[in-house]
């Protein structure tokens, strides 16, 4: 949720920098070493997918400028989903450089299979353990030196949290070597590797590792063959594949990952020894399985909700809100900058323009730093007490039948919750989902309905004041719609829902700093985001206002925020910078509201029809650019009319029914 | 290898039930040259079956038979002490007893394997030729394996055998769908049949292969299974396509 850096790739890829390269399955501890290197700080989580996108940073290694790329994780070097296509692509086009494996310990098995498609690419590299002391914990002991030898690399171990083990690295990288060990696959499968390696044109990547994923099925590699390869060649391999594939029943990918596993299997064998586990995983471990449990499994999803609720709705929305906003905003800041402005400032067209009704400084900067700002950042720090617990993946688990309604199953609570902390990030994150089906469905709903942390915060705070029926009205509305637009989607959006399989990552304690760190990068990269906009936002009203347009629009949407959702004419002001930005939105209402202006129905009217808002802009562009400009434009052309239209009917059943709320 | 029956080889007939072949509702005797124990083979199924459906006389026998020489082979088995004929009753004696008995059992067990375990619709005829190649150990494994059950797919009853009698208070299949294993159960994984390509290459990438030993968490809200130190959560669907042993 801040400034991943990618663009910055484009301009370091070509650079004669030393290049360090970051690669392992998902949830090792990749991006934890990252930060160690660089000091420069990416989001890290527990559980597998926080990081989509390839992040670049400089360091300074062994007295060496390096540059350091921390890469999304991967079962296989053979993708499965956009983000492992973007590990694997910068193996296939990018490299000249180290690559460091992270593998964690007690989970090596799985680390090995990555290990055996390295050697196979005859990349030079070195092995990382990392979580060395949780596998300790847990009594996984594993010979160093043996594997080591095993695999003729060099093999470190790291904590990379408690920074432990980082000058062994750091030596270890000296010496990257492409590992002598090998896979020998059955006899049909070496045959065509063969074929396909005599048609092959020099890579980054050794041919017999091209052509064992080409034989996997890989349809990733595409783009890369067509660019690379004449059509006639590329049909004669496929022929080849085909060929091969018809000598098994099971796919060759399998029967390829099923020789990689046994190969990993046995080395193990000879690396690893089991002791007594200590004790200290055993609540955690308990935790986690009650988090899940048919039955203590929704008491818990509550406890957390509330807890969630109490923090950032009753101590970030109302007490920190409070304070910043009537006392240090209201009492000091804006009659302080009232009197300076006075001062300094003697046009009084500018005066305004900084302190008026729409001033950037009383009305864009006491929403943004004295409405948003407390509840986001209590949002975040709770947020990522949740990332760093690994409950989030458990939710998937509980959540999993409800989404299969939706044409999606539970992986996609992942950037679902993640939404609720940035929409813009969480559509990012889409890429961990296997079809482009869901990655669309889920796009959708994120922009519909799942409100980010920042208007969550400033709804919450309005809705604290109502009774608990409205907050259920609108959280039911918000449900019901998502549900409903999910499933007719569903429908509507061709293509296959995927198989719900999630690695669950264990349940840890989360560590102060990392939840302090990622706080204040998120709460930073906040500021850096949404504040220009509220200005704009700001100036955009200012403007409207004195030339009139102001007015002109009300009145032109008072039969439709009057008459259908039954609002003040002014409210009309909150949609208008809602399109800017929704949380901007929802804080104009959150104003209304507090100057007494709405009523309890038209604050969950207004709520409703704001939360179906498309987030912000930046959402918009990041639409655009994962799912293209027409899917983009056409979510966007159904979103706002339909977020009126429910709105509209919402007010309709609440003044028939002569709701009192 | 055997040879094939012909009742099994004509036209449509792999498609038909095996039970209306045994009861002779089909076949085409005169294309047939059955080697003569699976000629007697045959009509000992044949006395079995209408013995459980009560109508076991010698009109039915010929009736159900799609042999030609079907009244010969009975006075042939009387004479040697398998039947015991009298007037339309015949009687099965304690040796025919035992081989009708053994034949149903293979038969029927052959079915349920071929249903069961291959997801073999339709496949009456290789069932068939199997009865015919199981040994007294071997079926008694396949009735194991299949965790003894009590009735082929078309709903009859196969007959106990001695490996029954031993699990007679828990009779739970030596390899079985994970789905249908307890949480808490530790198995390992024996064969994989999924449903897609990609489904498999996924799995595998996160370690499950078979020779893998997993354990099942819990079954709701979602499956959740171990596998190591790995955790994965999946859809049920998967967890039916996963065939384990239990360890």
């Amino acid at each position: 949720m801040h400034d991943h850096g990618s663009n910055d790739g484009e301009r370091y890829r070509d650079s004669n920098l030393h290049k360090v390269l970051l690669i392992g399955n998902p949830n090792v501890g990749k991006s934890a070493l990252f930060g160690l290197l660089t000091g420069r700080y990416v989001t890290v989580s527990n559980y597998p997918g926080t990081t989509v996108e390839v992040t670049y940073g400089n360091a300074v290694l062994n007295r060496t400028r390096t540059l350091v790329i921390d890469t999304p994780g991967v079962n296989s070097l053979v993708p499965m989903s956009e983000d492992e296509k973007v590990t694997r692509d910068i193996l296939l086009t990018d490299r000249a450089g180290v690559v460091v494996q992270v593998a964690d310990t007690k989970n090596l098995r799985r680390g090995l299979t990555i290990t055996l498609q390295l050697a196979e690419m005859e990349v030079p590299f070195i092995l990382d353990l990392n979580m060395d002391d949780e596998a300790k914990s847990r009594g996984i002991l594993i010979d160093q030196e043996k594997l080591s030898q095993l695999l003729g690399i060099e093999v470190v171990k790291t904590v990379a949290i408690r920074r432990s083990g980082i000058d062994k690295l750091l030596k270890g990288i000296q010496h990257p070597r492409p590992s002598s060990i090998t896979v020998r696959y059955d006899d049909a499968i070496e045959g065509g590797i063969r074929d396909i390696t005599a048609l092959l044109p020099e890579a980054n990547i050794s041919r017999r590792a091209l052509a064992l994923m080409i034989l996997a099925g890989d349809e990733s590699l595409k783009g890369w063959l067509h660019a690379n390869l004449q059509d006639h060649v590329i049909e004669d391999i496929e022929k080849i594949r085909q060929d091969v594939q018809s000598r098994f029943n099971n796919s060759l990918g399998y029967l390829i990952n099923q020789r990689r596993l046994k190969k990993a299997d046995e080395v193990l064998s000879q690396v690893l020894s089991l002791h007594e586990a200590g004790k200290g995983s055993a609540i955690a471990f308990h935790l986690g399985k009650w988090s899940m449990h048919p039955v203590y499994g929704l008491p818990i999803l509550l406890a957390v909700l509330y807890l969630v609720y109490q923090f950032v709705g009753v101590l970030g929305a109302g007490d920190a809100v409070g304070f910043l906003e009537e006392t240090v905003f209201g009492e000091y800041l804006n009659p302080w900058a009232a009197k300076i402005v006075h001062f300094i400032v003697p046009v009084p067209f500018l005066q305004e323009l900084l302190i008026g009704d729409y001033g950037i400084i009383t009305m864009a900067l006491t929403y943004a730093i004295a409405i948003v700002l407390p509840i986001v950042g209590f949002f975040f720090i709770a947020f990522g007490i949740l990332e760093d617990s690994g409950y989030l993946p458990r939710l998937a688990v509980m959540v999993n039948r409800i989404f299969k309604i939706m044409g999606l199953n539970g992986k996609a609570v992942l950037p679902m919750v993640l939404g609720l902390g940035c929409d813009t990030m969480a559509t990012l994150t889409t890429r961990i989902l296997e079809t482009k089906k869901e990655r669309i469905l889920v796009t959708l709903l994120l922009a519909l309905g799942v409100p980010c942390s920042a208007q969550l915060g400033v709804i919450l705070g309005m809705v604290a004041g109502l009774s608990g029926l409205a907050t259920t009205i609108w959280i039911g509305s918000i449900v019901l719609v998502m549900l409903l637009v999910g499933y007719l989607a569903a429908k509507i959006v061709p293509g296959e829902p995927s198989d719900f399989v999630l690695e669950l990552p264990p349940i840890r304690v989360p560590q102060l700093m990392n939840i302090l760190v990622k706080t204040a990068a998120r709460v930073q990269w906040y500021l850096k985001e949404a504040v220009p906009l509220f200005i704009l936002g700001t100036f955009i009203l200012f403007v409207g206002h004195k030339v009139g347009a102001l007015e002109y629009i009300q009145k032109l949407t008072d039969p439709l925020v009057v008459g259908v959702l039954g609002l003040p004419s002014k409210a009309a002001e909150a949609f208008v910078i809602g399109f800017l930005r929704r949380d901007y939105g929802a804080a104009g209402l959150f104003m209304l509201a507090k100057n007494g202006l709405l009523d309890p129905i038209q604050i969950v009217v207004s709520l409703v029809v704001i939360t179906l808002f498309v987030p912000c802009i930046a959402n918009f562009f990041m639409m655009v650019k994962e799912r293209g400009l027409k899917t983009a434009l056409t979510m966007v052309a159904f979103i706002f009319p339909f977020a009126f239209a429910v709105g509209g009917v919402l007010n309709w059943i609440l003044r028939t029914l002569n709701v009192t709320l | 290898m055997l040879p094939v029956r012909c009742a099994f080889q004509g036209g449509t007939m792999t498609e038909r039930k095996r039970i209306d072949i045994v009861e002779g509702k089909a076949g085409h005797p005169a294309l047939c040259v059955l080697p003569e124990i699976e000629k007697e083979d045959e009509l000992f199924e044949i006395i079995w079956t209408l013995r459980e459906d009560g109508k076991l006389t010698i009109d039915q026998i010929i009736q159900s038979c799609s042999l030609p020489e079907c009244e010969n082979i009975l006075q042939d088995l009387s004479k040697k002490g398998w039947i015991n004929i009298k007037g339309q009753a015949v009687e099965l004696l304690p040796k025919g007893e035992k081989r009708a008995r053994e034949l149903v059992r293979r038969h029927r067990l052959s079915l349920r394997m071929f249903y069961d375990l291959f997801a073999l619709d339709g496949a009456e005829a290789e069932a068939c030729k199997f009865e015919h190649i199981l040994s007294p150990e071997v079926t008694d494994s396949v009735c194991t394996l299949l965790g003894h059950p009590p009735n082929s797919p078309d709903g009859k009853p196969i007959p106990r055998g001695e490996c029954c009698s031993m699990f007679k208070q828990e009779m739970k299949p030596l390899v079985g769908p994970l789905a249908d294993i307890m949480p808490g159960d530790q198995a390992k994984i024996v064969f994989i049949t999924p449903g897609s390509h990609s489904r498999l290459d996924r799995l595998s990438a996160m370690g499950v292969v078979p020779g893998s030993v997993v354990k099942l968490h819990q079954k709701k809200p979602s499956y959740v299974i171990q596998l190591g130190e790995t955790m994965i959560a999946v859809d049920k669907d998967i967890t039916k396509e996963i065939f384990v042993k239990k360890v």
